[in-house]
């Protein structure tokens, strides 16, 4: 039997809403408080939803304004990052380390190297505007324009924290996976 | 057409990895990297950090207590305020 919402198609986004909000929240209960409460409006507010229309967009909006009311009540203050360097910063550390990039695939770069296990906790340390909009593009794979009306932003900030966000990642990935920085020098004991 | 140099290139490598390039953009794009091997490696290089992003971050489901909740939910298909 299809439930009820099936026609909204509401529902076939939870795993979408929840993995995001667990970043967002990183927590797995204020996680799933978040989802529950997005679902309860998304059913309160379903008059305003045109079916056919894209329902994993909708459901984002309303759980990004959700998030941002309860972020809002006790908002820490987010240092602003801008990292400076480049943007393929990995890429480049790894080319000073010395590593025959023309000799390992992409895959064999990021997997071995060991930057799969810490991509969760590297994203999660972002600030949040920068987060939110690597979540929606990376992981979600909305576009940019999409991206800017869930978080009623432009398109124009949507690219600078998105810009911004990967650079942030990709260094915080790169000190986790506890290799050298390139300006590092290798210091004797003592 | 004009031709792409590498920084250039460098500059429309996110946009075309998130495919938000208009269609002649993109081909420009796309006839640099193919004859410089230099920056078609930092293309698969980005590309490979996106995916694995995604794959790592795709990696929690809802638990079941959660599903069953909006399961609920749904089927109680509650009437849009008066």
């Amino acid at each position: 039997m299809r439930s009820v919402d099936s026609d909204l198609g509401f529902e076939e986004h939870l795993d979408a809403l929840y993995r995001s909000a667990l970043r967002l929240t990183r927590k797995p209960e204020d996680a799933e408080d978040l989802v529950q409460e997005t679902y309860v409006r998304a059913y309160r507010y379903r008059h305003r939803f045109q079916p056919g229309t894209n329902a994993k967009a909708w459901l984002f909006t309303i759980m990004a304004n959700a998030f941002r009311n309860r972020a809002r009540l006790h908002r820490g203050v987010e240092e602003p990052i801008d990292e400076p360097g480049t943007d393929f910063y990995i890429y480049e550390q790894l080319r000073r380390e010395g590593t025959p990039l023309h000799l390992m695939s992409p895959e064999e770069l990021v997997v071995d190297r060991g930057f799969g296990d810490e991509v969760k906790r590297a994203l999660e340390e972002l600030p949040l505007p920068m987060r939110m909009v690597v979540l929606l593009v990376d992981v979600e794979d909305f576009s940019y324009k999409e991206a800017a009306g869930i978080l009623s932003i432009k398109i124009g900030t949507v690219m600078s924290r998105l810009h911004r966000g990967r650079r942030a990642l990709q260094k915080r990935l790169w000190d986790y996976s506890g290799r050298p920085k390139s300006a590092s020098i290798a210091v004797g004991a003592g | 057409m004009h031709q792409l140099d590498c920084d250039e290139t460098a500059e429309r490598l996110n946009l075309y990895l998130d495919r938000e390039l208009s269609d002649a953009d993109v081909v420009q794009v796309r006839e640099h990297l193919s004859e410089c091997p230099p920056c078609e490696r930092i293309f698969d290089f980005q590309a490979e950090v996106k995916r694995l992003v995604r794959k790592e971050c795709c990696s929690d489901d809802a638990p079941a207590r959660l599903r069953e909740w909006v399961r609920n939910l749904s089927a109680k298909d509650p009437q849009p305020p008066a």
